[in-house]
């Protein structure tokens, strides 16, 4: 499931809600990213650094870049360690970042930037953000760029749940019943690209290719109507002495032939 | 035999005879000479461009929408100066399609297009148009044997040379005067349509510069910024009528995507009361504007289902022409339903302009579903079962 889940491109968007959180299917996500060698960006709005790598083992530690935000969001200790200018800020770094490769960025949570950032600002910059990979020009599938966001239902109303669902690619909403955690997968899946058409001869298990002894062979069998070029020209071009064929009708008594009424005029 | 001839070329030719007598009893319409199809009618008393024809109704000028089936249902076709809006589907997988179709239709006529979106840029837009099918349309792709052989148009055919002597098909693109053309969406447009086409872009991001530091006024920037673009293209290439040099007169079809959401700035889809609740109403009484004194037709794109205050969503009918909307049956009830179980979706023709008119024509046929089938958009009322319980009922008659 987490493969299909990470298999398109774009937002991913986690719905989670108090009976059923949805932190853990974020990590695990980002362990399978970090597994898969690519780069992971975490922004850490919601807890701790500490709380968040719990339950990692070190090779993915090592792996995951974390931007706390949690600590010290609004820069009041000044000891230059958060970016100035926020999480706004943090998440046009993002865009900019040039590494090349495939990344994960994960953000917990969107809640959280949904309620200190203006709206528009961040569907902007998370829409430029899950579609960095077309501003490097053409990229092959592996290069893609992945953005997890984890989103709290309860805490918003149907506007922006609704914006994000249509924002995202692939939308996770997790439930459950009776103990049993279930997770309900939306999928929109853009419209496919012909990226390049594969040459369907390559890879048969029979020959379709002429050698260059085939080949003179073949130019030079005649064929059945093949006539010399002498009888080509005589029939292509008649002389002065054939007639192309010509039908004289004279229409008799019974015949009423109207010039003036085609076919469909007919009120059929 | 001669006798019944007769008989029956009399009756035919009285026939013939009553037929045209009620028919020019009925319209004054006097067949000229061979049938005149789309502009090329010397008869016609408006201004012959390509693409464009007059409506029977009111003498409106009116361009394909690119669907022959919406055409019919909105009256004959999209009036020039006018906004078409299309009320998108859930998940945004229609809508694209009929967008597609209306900018598909302007290249094959050879109007300039002018696409704006804050989502996709207006280049990878073009590259998914599809492909139309044209009756002269030769095909491209030939095989190596073919190639080695044919390589100017005077070499000699070998299998077929009695085909020689005959004139070798066009492969410039066509541009093609018929109103109304299909397309076939499981293919991709030429590229040498789209090049040899006029079209500019409008791709949001790119046009604004993410900074905070914009004053928060009346007009949303996005729209603002797109209503200057096109303003400056109206006027530069005259289809106000500005510009007197201009010889040959061409339509604008313009293309805005998601108009509304909040790629491009908007706050109506986030909450019901905002403080730029009148920014997308301004924006389409001065697009409305714009259109009206040149020669363009738009369609434009809008998550309506996004939009929390009703109130903002009837204004938004009101200040359109044409409202047409989507509902696609993915995810709901309706897709259970055995009545729809053929089609994909609804399609609801909410409003149709009155232009030049005092009555404008409503549809008879209120619902009207569509269907994506690989190759083709369809819209047709949905069949019921009335067929099948019809013919139980007249089986029954026979027993008895």
């Amino acid at each position: 499931m987490l493969e299909s889940l990470l298999a398109l491109g774009g937002l991913v968007l986690l719905r989670d809600s108090v009976e059923w959180e949805g932190r853990s299917l974020l990590k695990a996500l980002i362990k399978k990213s970090a597994l898969c060698g690519e780069q992971v960006h975490i922004l850490g709005c919601e807890v701790s650094e500490e709380e968040f790598r719990e339950g990692f083992d070190s090779n993915i530690n090592s792996r995951l870049v974390y931007h706390d935000l949690f600590r010290d969001p609004l820069n009041w200790s000044e000891t230059g360690e958060t970016l100035p200018g926020g999480p706004l800020e943090a998440l046009r770094a993002l865009c900019r970042r040039t590494d090349p490769g495939p990344v994960t960025i994960a953000l917990d949570s969107l809640s959280w930037l949904l309620l200190h950032l203006p709206c528009t600002t961040l569907c902007q910059t998370l829409h430029t953000l899950s579609h960095q990979d077309s501003c490097h020009g053409d990229s092959s599938p592996g290069e893609q760029v992945h953005v997890l966001g984890l989103l709290h239902e309860e805490l918003h109303g149907p506007g922006p749940l609704g914006v994000l669902s249509s924002l995202a690619q692939t939308e996770v909403t997790l439930s459950g019943a009776m103990g049993q955690a279930s997770a309900h997968i939306l999928y929109r899946r853009p419209q496919q690209r012909l990226t390049h058409q594969m040459d369907p001869t390559t890879h048969l298990t029979f020959n379709l290719r002429l050698s260059k002894k085939e080949r003179e062979a073949k130019d030079s069998l005649t064929l059945p109507f093949q006539f010399s070029s002498e009888k080509q020209q005589a029939l292509l071009c008649p002389g002065l002495g054939q007639a192309t064929s010509h039908i004289f009708y004279e229409p008799d008594a019974y015949d009423d032939l109207d010039q003036e009424d085609p076919d469909d005029d007919l009120d059929v | 035999m001669a006798a019944a001839a007769s008989c029956s070329t009399s009756t035919r030719s009285t026939g013939s005879v009553v037929v045209a007598a009620s028919r020019n009893s009925v319209t004054s319409f006097q067949r000229r000479g061979p049938r005149a199809s789309g502009t090329d009618s010397g008869c016609s008393r408006l201004v012959s461009i390509a693409g464009t024809r007059p409506s029977v109704r009111n003498g409106q000028l009116l361009v394909s929408t690119g669907l022959p089936a919406l055409d019919q249902l909105l009256g004959g076709g999209l009036a020039v100066g006018t906004v078409l809006l299309i009320e998108e589907d859930k998940y945004n997988i229609y809508s694209p399609l009929l967008f597609k179709y209306f900018l598909a239709e302007g290249i094959v006529t050879g109007h300039t297009l002018l696409v704006a979106s804050a989502k996709e840029d207006p280049a990878d837009i073009l590259q998914e148009l599809p492909a139309p099918l044209l009756d002269d349309n030769c095909k491209k792709e030939c095989d190596e044997d073919i190639c080695n052989h044919k390589t100017e148009s005077n070499i000699k055919m070998k299998i077929a040379w009695r085909y020689q002597l005959l004139p070798k098909m066009e492969a410039r693109p066509v541009s093609s005067s018929r109103f109304g053309h299909y397309y076939d969406v499981s293919k991709r447009i030429p590229q040498e349509l789209i090049e040899a086409s006029k079209w500019h872009g409008f791709f949001l991001p790119e046009k604004i510069s993410s900074t905070l530091n914009l004053e928060p006024c009346s007009l949303n920037h996005g729209y603002i910024k797109l209503l200057q673009f096109i303003q400056n293209i109206i006027y530069e290439e005259g289809f106000d009528g500005s510009n007197p040099q201009k010889k040959q007169k061409n339509i604008l079809r313009i293309g805005i995507q998601n108009l509304g959401s909040p790629l491009w700035g908007d706050d109506i889809c986030w909450t019901e009361n905002c403080d730029s609740n009148h920014s997308l109403t301004k924006f389409l009484y001065m697009l409305r504007g714009l259109l009206r004194s040149s020669l363009s037709a738009c369609i434009i794109t809008v998550p309506t289902h996004l939009i929390q205050n009703k109130a903002i969503i009837a204004r938004v009918t009101n200040l359109s022409d044409t409202v047409v909307g989507l509902e696609s049956f993915i995810g709901s009830e309706k897709e259970t339903n055995p009545l729809y179980k053929d089609y994909h979706g609804l399609i609801h023709i909410r409003q149709i302009p009155q232009l030049n008119n005092l009555i404008y024509d409503v549809s008879d046929v209120k619902d009207l579903a569509f269907k994506l089938k690989r190759k083709l958009f369809t819209i047709e009322k949905p069949r019921c079962c009335y067929n099948l319980q019809n013919r139980t009922r007249l089986c029954g008659l026979i027993r008895v």
